[in-house]
């Protein structure tokens, strides 16, 4: 920019936009490949923001040639479905449920990959170490449905896990019917089929501690516990905040396709989530309007959320999120 | 390098002893909580009916039959719903990865003008979400409801994934392709053999994200399709482990005497891991990779 700070404001802007054209015609190509990914944003990302406008609305899908020309031919009704949602019990409810099981997972769940990527590293067994690596992450790449299949087969009624407590002499646990435990078997399944990928992670971020800092330790006497706390949590204190910005940051889009295949109306009370209420309302019971204004508070909150993960990832890590 | 520890010569302490002890407990422990329960299932799949419904079935057959595996490879759409996820993954594979491919190369170029712009448009469409319902709008609109079509759209491009290539082409030394454009090289030209053969690692990683994305996506399933004929595994194995009453009678009519409904579960379970599991060697070593390139950040 340097080279045209002498020049006028109009005759530097010429220059730009003459070599902008210049640009262009050059590497037209490459306006060209952007083409097809642009064509998703403006169709799946893009045109759904238009449809936000049906919660404003007093919405029928049949008032037009087809949902989104409907749309347009849909009254105003203001902010109508909003107070709906407001005043009803099941919004708190969802709102509630989805606070508590995130809570509960994060609480739970965030610690253990953390102190499994540890222990791994002590393992010095090469073979040993590669086996229990690969084995816990098995499930990371299995499909919520078929976890559930898994979980279904191992604590339904009569799975393994009843026969054996009824053979121990306790009653059989419903585990998928009774409030009391359904959130546990959330949390669980979710750590079962999490936690070996995390480990892997947090491992990643192991390996790359200077080796050297452990012989000054041993040589200065520090025990092994020091040497974890000193050494190996603080060469992993940067990936472990960034797990956790992120965790809270996407704690509105986590554990949706869980809930949605592993809940049933006997459970609704409490897991019933914010995402699996938009689904059932909006789809399945055709509550366009509020489908959509229960989407949209959630957006909302969750953009803030993201954005404020990255606020602070930035501010303490010194990187963005994307 | 994890033997390095010992050369300073010092022996181990006791309390150093002891976490290794407690590392391999703890961590067999784990190892056994993965896959104890697949064994079982797999032993569920292949044991008689009887066994299973007594519950004496553990990690091991019992009374070995294969009839539970026939029952589901013929008397049910499995193999029907297996072609459609294969179909789906396949195309939207390379698909996505097209698409991945020319969106990351602009934008990982410096001098590009307009880059920002875009690289916005990306991240506006990443933090903020219209919403499952206008979405499903959209989708009814295009008139793509209940075809392959509206399977693939949803993951056309993740974010997450372009994100991953864009950061990696910007990695990659400038010079060579600086040599390709003297030699008047086309920008095309340039990224399909200069680029493209230099970021196999990330590239690899990537499209298995996307193929594991697509093999294992039910939601788009339940919303975006309806009929039998395109059920996709998935939302077969689903509909599968919660409609047991078809299941029963099916049997019944069919004189599947030594086939139980766990049984089944079981079977249908193992059956839509095969592929899973007989590509995890390639999948664990891309997926793996693709941490150590940062897949953490976005």
């Amino acid at each position: 920019m340097k080279m045209f700070a002498l020049k006028s404001k109009a005759e530097n802007e010429i220059q730009m936009h003459s070599q902008l054209g210049a640009y262009m015609r050059e590497h037209y190509l490459m306006y060209i490949m952007l083409i097809p990914g642009l064509f998703f944003l403006i169709v799946y990302k893009f045109l759904p923001l238009y449809g936000i406008t049906i919660a404003f609305k007093d919405y029928s899908i049949f008032a037009g040639n087809n949902p989104l020309d409907a749309i347009a031919k849909s009254e105003w009704v203001g902010l109508q479905h909003f107070e709906r949602l407001f005043a009803s019990s099941s919004f708190i409810k969802v709102l509630l449920n989805t606070l508590i099981i995130n809570a509960y997972k994060i609480l739970f769940l965030f610690p253990i990959p953390i102190i499994c990527a540890i222990l791994l590293n002590e393992i010095r067994n090469k073979v040993y170490r590669k086996l229990a690596q690969t084995a816990i992450y098995v499930p990371y790449f299995f499909s919520w449905v078929v976890t559930f299949g898994i979980f279904y087969s191992l604590m339904g009624t009569y799975g393994i896990v009843n026969t054996g407590l009824s053979a121990l002499g306790f009653e059989r646990i419903s585990f998928f019917s009774d409030t009391n435990v359904f959130r546990g078997l959330l949390v669980f399944t979710e750590g079962w089929k999490e936690v070996g990928w995390n480990t892997v992670i947090y491992l990643a971020a192991i390996t790359g501690i200077d080796i050297s800092l452990y012989e000054a330790a041993r040589v200065d006497g520090a025990s092994k516990l020091r040497q974890i706390w000193h050494i190996t949590l603080t060469g992993m204190s940067s990936t472990i905040v960034l797990m956790l910005i992120l965790k809270v940051g996407y704690i509105l889009d986590t554990g949706f396709e869980q809930i949605l295949v592993f809940y049933n109306a006997t459970v609704y009370d409490v897991a019933d989530v914010i995402q699996t209420y938009v689904y059932r309302m909006g789809l399945g019971q055709s509550d366009f309007a509020l489908g959509t204004a229960l989407g949209l508070f959630n957006s909302v909150v969750a953009f803030i959320l993201i954005v404020g993960a990255n606020t602070v990832c930035k501010k303490l890590l010194h990187r963005s999120i994307w | 390098m994890f033997m390095k520890k010992n050369e300073t010569g010092i022996p181990l302490e006791a309390s150093e002893k002891v976490m290794i002890v407690i590392s391999y407990i703890i961590m067999s422990i784990l190892a056994l909580c993965a896959i104890l329960p697949i064994l079982h299932v797999l032993s569920k799949s292949f044991s008689s009916a009887s066994a299973v419904t007594s519950g004496s079935v553990l990690f091991w057959p019992v009374d070995i039959q294969f009839e539970t595996m026939k029952y589901v490879l013929r008397e049910t759409t499995f193999l029907h719903a297996l072609k459609n996820t294969l179909i789906v993954t396949f195309f939207g594979t390379i698909i996505s990865m097209v698409v991945t491919i020319t969106t990351a190369y602009p934008l990982s170029k410096p001098s590009f003008k307009g880059r920002k712009v875009f690289i916005m448009l990306y991240i506006i469409s990443m933090v903020f979400f219209g919403g499952i319902v206008p979405a499903y709008m959209v989708v009814r609109t295009l008139g793509i409801m209940d075809t392959f079509a509206a399977l693939i759209l949803p993951f056309f491009i993740v974010h997450f994934n372009m994100f991953i290539v864009k950061n990696y082409f910007e990695g990659l030394p400038e010079s060579i392709e600086e040599s390709a454009k003297i030699d008047g090289a086309s920008d095309i030209r340039i990224l399909v053999s200069i680029v493209c053969p230099m970021s196999t690692p990330v590239l690899a990683t990537v499209a298995m994200l996307y193929a594991v994305n697509y093999w294992n996506n039910y939601f788009h399933a339940v919303m975006y399709t309806n009929s039998t004929a395109m059920q996709t595994l998935q939302l077969f194995t689903y509909n599968t482990i919660s409609n047991t009453q078809t299941i029963v009678e099916r049997l019944v009519a069919g004189n599947y005497a030594n086939v139980s409904i766990d049984g089944i579960i079981a079977a249908v379970v193992v059956l839509s891991l095969i592929p899973i599991v007989a590509l995890y060697p390639l999948v664990q070593r891309y997926m793996v990779q693709g941490i150590t390139i940062g897949s953490v950040k976005g």
